[in-house]
């Protein structure tokens, strides 16, 4: 951008409008760098951080067994009131629940449930691709919340995907780490 | 029966000349969202076909299928006429637009153009003024502000860049000493016209940017500034219309600064078919217009005028002059 400003000083760049001309030259090779749009469900597919707060999942102890004790905490913390907890005692005399069902359509990702839960059973995960043509898909039960997948453990990257329609909305990617989108792309 | 033969053949080239002029607005306008698209680094229509290929043609659907729709306030007379008086002018001059000298098809000789008048330029020129009537028609009927705006603009515009236009071709004139273009271009066979007249072609084709109202010259439907101009109130088919005025004179511009000073169809260097020179040299302006539009601001209508009256004005007057100096 600078040598515009030094041609153009000049009378002789002035006469011969090289600030027009190194505009023309800047947009000509524009036109030939990598194109920043990442083309989702197609070809590419942006892998969430860790961080990510996703779609909830439930979590299991060392034994199988379902961390949540069903305190409700998080039912109660939750300010759009989308999770419902309904405790029971199971046969080993701990309280587990007999329902847990989360609202996605209400849920509003916050993570507050995953900061009130005393057991670390309940976190957001790394699923975002849950659209729905009914909200009633939406209401995720407790066996649904326990096989959702969980934190993504790398993140940021970029893997190739492809749409598929056949019967379910899907795209499906292979690799897990992905490279880095802005690698290729020009930025000056 | 000769008689029939020659007015058939004629009804024929204008058949096919008005089938074309229609159906390139649909490749342009792709052409046109992927180059603004590459020159902002993003892809442009993908999802309509191969690399959005179809996109225009979805468009049009979409475009014909729309609500026709006139303000309650508007001038119905002159809205309904805007658009067929700025679409009929851009076609009628092609008729005097040479395309290539003859080809022989079947043993006949087949000249690629309609007429060869010997005033071309001139009907050219008084033709396509007529368009500007339909884009001040447009924007007055509308009754909108927006749109009377955008026509009041499209009126200071055109004197500004009318008078300029017709003076830099003047040079041309002179050294093909005549003023049917299959004549100007004959006499370009050895050195383009380019090489005489630099001057000329830059206030040609400065003025060819206002004449088409592309940016950075595109006051009458500044989308910032004026909704869409003279054409906010416009829908469906007839804001097709004036779409496909728009690329018709955009075309028209292209040619002509082909016809004039790149030496329309006389190749230079590599030997490919006339046409073909002709099409690629066509191609090339049309790029130019698009890349210029992706590239530069748009130009208040004060500096507009000041561009063409203290800039284009003096140097194609001066043009003439040294033309007139040098070569008679």
């Amino acid at each position: 951008m600078s040598r515009a400003v030094d041609r153009s000083g000049t009378w002789i760049g002035w006469a011969f409008f090289a600030d027009l001309g190194d505009a023309l030259a800047l947009t000509f090779s524009y036109m030939f760098s990598r194109s920043v749009t990442m083309q989702y469900p197609d070809q590419e597919k942006w892998l969430p951080y860790s961080r990510y707060r996703g779609h909830h999942f439930l979590k299991r102890d060392e034994e199988g067994e379902i961390k949540c004790v069903a305190c409700e905490l998080c039912a109660r913390i939750c300010p759009c009131d989308c999770i419902e907890v309904i405790p029971y005692e199971d046969e080993k005399g701990n309280r587990r629940p007999a329902k847990f069902e989360i609202d996605m359509a209400r849920c509003l990702f916050c993570g507050l449930c995953e900061d009130a839960c005393p057991a670390d059973a309940i976190a957001l995960g790394q699923q975002y691709e849950f659209s729905s043509f009914s909200s009633r898909d939406l209401v995720v039960g407790r066996d649904d919340l326990l096989g959702k997948p969980g934190k993504a453990t790398t993140g940021g990257g970029v893997v190739a995907a492809r749409l598929n329609t056949e019967q379910d909305v899907l795209v499906e990617t292979s690799e897990p780490q992905g490279y880095d989108w802005w690698q290729n792309i020009r930025r000056t | 029966m000769e008689l029939v033969f020659a007015l058939g053949l004629i009804a024929f080239k204008v058949a096919l000349l008005i089938a074309i002029l229609l159906l390139l607005p649909l490749p342009l306008t792709w052409l046109e969202r992927k180059i603004a698209g590459h020159m902002q680094q993003r892809m442009g229509p993908m999802r309509v076909g191969w690399h959005g290929l179809l996109q225009p043609v979805a468009d049009g659907i979409k475009l014909l299928t729309k609500e026709d729709h006139i303000p309650a306030e508007a001038d119905r007379f002159l809205f309904k006429l805007a658009p067929i008086l700025a679409l009929t002018p851009p076609f009628v001059v092609f008729v005097a637009i040479p395309f290539g000298e003859s080809v022989s098809v079947l043993g006949a000789e087949i000249t690629l153009y309609v007429s060869n008048m010997n005033v071309a330029l001139l009907f050219v020129f008084a033709v396509i003024g007529i368009e500007v009537y339909g884009v001040i028609f447009g924007g007055w009927a509308a009754n909108s502000k927006y749109a009377v705006l955008g026509s009041l603009r499209t009126c200071a515009q055109m004197i500004s860049y009318e008078i300029p236009m017709g003076f830099a071709v003047i040079g041309v004139v002179m050294l093909a000493q005549s003023m049917s273009l299959l004549e100007i271009v004959r006499a370009q066979a050895d050195v383009w016209n380019i090489v005489y007249q630099p001057v000329g072609f830059f206030v040609f084709f400065v003025a060819g940017l206002a004449e088409a109202q592309r940016i950075p010259f595109d006051l009458a439907e500044a989308e910032g500034d004026l909704g869409a101009g003279f054409h906010t109130e416009y829908s469906g088919i007839r804001f097709a219309f004036f779409m496909v005025s728009e690329y018709a004179i955009m075309l028209l511009v292209s040619v002509l600064s082909v016809i004039l000073f790149f030496g329309g169809w006389n190749g230079v260097l590599i030997p490919l078919p006339p046409l073909l020179w002709f099409v690629l040299k066509v191609a090339f302006f049309l790029y130019v217009f698009m890349w210029f539009r992706f590239t530069f601001p748009r130009y208040r209508y004060d500096q507009l005028m000041a561009i063409g009256w203290k800039v284009l004005l003096p140097l194609s007057l001066a043009n003439i002059i040294i033309t007139g100096v040098a070569f008679l």
